[in-house]
């Protein structure tokens, strides 16, 4: 009786829910001034920097981006301070075995295809699609396909653990020097440079090159953590 | 100028990114930066709040763009009286746990990570006048809380971590449809925009998107049907984090859904909804309260059942209920802790953690006893202390709006907190000590942070005029809604020009 009078309760929120939301007219102009026409107006003239989505996650809501590779950063913290002592009681790797001589191989191959690809997706965050969060995942999914192919690869953690922190150093500390110079946290104290050129947009290609760093380290340390129950 | 607003985040976020090597220099500097970097961040809050003061808010831009379209901190009278608060109460924890996990390094290092995250998560949700801003500071917070939550490594905290884990994401998911509702109306993030353009939304969009900011900003804030995760972290969680959750977070959930109620949409009946859902709160709370027989729990839904009577001062929504329910809610931030950091000690060596065992440990552990009994009379609301200014100025608020029966629930409820507060206290003093029990000295530094919060909680209750005339000030400023719109977007207008 209470599992049918939930399940009622459910769908009638359900549809209240679908109709709000089919009624909300995605996609269609709704709004007159708000926040659209401004980023992309000042996105290719001020900042000289023709991927719009970059432009906002990187300078316009450069904070939120800040506090997103925060979250990362917590998130591997959080994972390795419980999984301490079970990885030191434990002691030992959840995949025991290596795979086939086929996929090792083929990993190998693979293996700096993959960096490299990741390592152009967050260098050219400001010209193209991607950036930092993809390259970076990109970049872990390499090490990932490393682990799974051969048992006894092993990650440096605290090589891991320094390139994490230098990246997020260099992101906060970016981030300040547009305060030391006067301006505000995070202000663009670099000239733009011509737009279309690898070396242009300021400082978005470095925020975007740091944050590949921290996050192709976190996620790989991540699933080292998860891999390996031992250190 | 002092200092910009924007430190409150930026330096803790780089402390916490620097942590890591500095464990590679001296492994002392991980316990010993954070109190550095929480202590410097104190003096700052205090000196930008007098500036504050002096000269109205202070409205600080990031990267450069103007309100709407860039991201703004504002520290107003009424935020700054808050992040001077947490900023207050993270010192006293950092001093209470500065020798926690001592044997074992790599936990130690894990912990003060997070908790200075935990606190940066709070203060900027406090600051921040951008909801999706304030959504990634709910995201730092409630992750830290997660971590925090577990690392006493046990099934029990296991499984309170993961209740709060699978809570706090159906927290997040509501409050992300809430901000898509809004964008998708208004093409806008900022809460002075969004304010000032509120009308311009159809109502069903407004209440549907009213209703997911109360689901989740109702799980952080810890009210009625919300709340089934808060007892159990609170107990599982080690002891000063028990406190930082009673002190700190849920101060910053209560924010933000005070913000969202107050400033950014108007309306009709939400104040009614707030004394109500804080009623049932308050009632249901206590109740629970009085059924439990381990401290911890207590504590908890006591926590609760406070945080339900500051919901329901707001609700009252005249200049004396929102200072009711700031006095309460700065009470409450000093007296809680004092309550969890002294019981916390008072059941260190026991197995089940429960009142039982705090037969007789008066004679003991005499300093850490006082201490809990002191908040123990604070937080009933008995005159010396400043839980009765507290108490005091919601009655005088209620009974000036006529809400009869706000007052006679307030009292009742007291007469049921002090039954269970009251019996704890009487174990610890009259009944006879288990031969079980090993009492527990406390650290030098535990000692110290202790009677900090309770010579504050004392020289409040005979002074309280020490901090009224910022109540008021800060009751003021979150009611000048107007004015707060103004603040913000006369910056835009400057950029414009």
């Amino acid at each position: 009786m209470k599992k049918v009078l939930v399940l009622l309760l459910l769908v009638i929120f359900g549809v209240y829910l679908a109709d709000v939301m089919f009624s909300l007219e995605f996609g269609r102009q709704v709004f007159t001034d708000g926040v659209r026409d401004f980023y992309l107006e000042k996105s290719p003239l001020d900042l000289k920097v023709s991927n719009t989505i970059t432009a906002i996650v990187v300078n316009f809501r450069g904070f939120d981006t800040l506090g997103e590779v925060t979250v990362l950063f917590l998130a591997t913290t959080a994972m390795g301070g419980i999984l301490y002592k079970k990885r030191h009681a434990a002691g030992t790797r959840s995949v025991l075995f290596s795979s086939s001589k086929i996929v090792m191989a083929g990993s190998k191959i693979l293996f700096p295809a993959i960096i490299l690809l990741g390592v152009y997706v967050f260098i050219h965050g400001h010209l193209s699609p991607g950036g930092g969060f993809q390259g970076g995942t990109i970049i872990a999914t390499g090490f990932l396909l490393m682990l799974m192919a051969y048992y006894d690869y092993s990650v440096n953690h605290n090589v891991l653990t320094i390139i994490e922190s230098l990246a997020g150093i260099t992101f906060a500390g970016i981030g300040l020097m547009g305060l030391v110079k006067g301006g505000s946290f995070l202000e663009n104290t670099m000239p733009v440079g011509v737009m279309n050129n690898l070396f242009s947009g300021g400082l978005i290609p470095l925020i975007y090159i740091a944050v590949g760093f921290k996050v192709g380290a976190e996620l790989t340390g991540l699933i080292y953590t998860a891999l390996h129950e031992k250190d | 100028m002092v200092g910009s607003p924007v430190l409150f985040v930026a330096i803790p976020l780089l402390t916490a990114f620097l942590i890591p090597l500095f464990a590679y220099i001296w492994k002392e500097l991980v316990r010993i930066i954070p109190g550095i970097v929480i202590l410097y961040l104190l003096v700052l809050s205090v000196s930008l709040y007098g500036q504050v003061l002096r000269e109205g808010t202070i409205v600080e831009q990031i990267a450069g763009w103007a309100p709407p379209w860039g991201i703004n901190l504002v520290f107003s009278p009424f935020t700054g009286l808050l992040s001077t608060l947490m900023l207050f109460m993270a010192f006293i924890i950092w001093m209470y746990s500065y020798r926690f996990k001592n044997i074992d390094f790599e936990p130690s290092k894990k912990y003060f990570i997070l908790l200075l995250m935990l606190v940066t998560g709070s203060i900027g949700i406090v600051l921040t006048g951008d909801i999706f801003n304030q959504f990634v500071f709910i995201e730092i917070m409630s992750i830290s809380g997660y971590g925090l939550t577990a690392f006493y490594v046990g099934r029990d905290s296991a499984e309170a971590s993961f209740k709060y884990l699978i809570m706090g994401s159906i927290s997040s998911m509501f409050l992300l449809l809430a901000i898509i509702l809004i964008y998708s109306q208004l093409g806008t993030l900022n809460m002075a925009d969004i304010a000032s353009k509120a009308h311009l939304m159809k109502p069903e969009f407004k209440i549907l998107a009213l209703i997911f900011f109360i689901l989740g900003l109702g799980i952080e804030a810890e009210i009625f049907p919300l709340n089934g995760w808060a007892p159990d972290v609170y107990s599982q969680a080690p002891g000063p984090i028990g406190a930082a959750f009673s002190g700190i977070v849920v101060k910053a959930g209560i924010y933000a859904l005070i913000r969202v109620i107050y400033t950014l949409f108007d309306v009709e009946g939400s104040l009614q909804f707030l004394v109500i859902i804080g009623m049932i709160t308050l009632i249901i709370a206590e109740m629970a309260a009085i059924r439990q027989d381990k401290i911890k729990r207590m504590l908890a839904y006591s926590s609760i059942g406070q945080m339900g009577l500051v919901l329901v001062a707001f609700g009252i929504g005249t200049h004396e209920g929102v200072f009711a329910a700031l006095f309460l809610m700065v009470s409450h931030a000093l007296i809680k802790p004092l309550l969890f950091l002294s019981g916390s000690y008072l059941v260190f060596n026991s197995t089940e953690k429960s009142i039982k065992e705090l037969n007789g440990l008066g004679k003991f552990m005499p300093l850490t006893s006082f201490l809990f009994a002191l908040g123990a009379i604070a937080i009933v609301g008995l005159p010396p202390l400043s839980g009765f200014w507290a108490k005091w100025s919601v009655l005088t608020a209620a009974a000036n709006s006529g809400m009869l029966l706000v007052i006679g629930l307030v009292l009742a409820i007291s007469i049921v907190e002090i039954v269970y507060y009251f019996r704890v206290v009487n174990r610890i003093y009259f009944f006879k000590k288990e031969e079980s029990v090993v009492p527990k000295i406390p650290t030098i530094n535990a000692k110290f942070a202790m009677v900090i919060l309770a010579v504050i909680i004392v020289a409040i209750g005979f002074y309280p005029d020490l901090i009224t005339s910022y109540l008021h000030e800060a009751s003021e400023t979150l009611l000048d809604k107007g004015n707060y719109i103004q603040n913000i977007l006369s910056v835009a207008q400057q950029v414009t020009q």
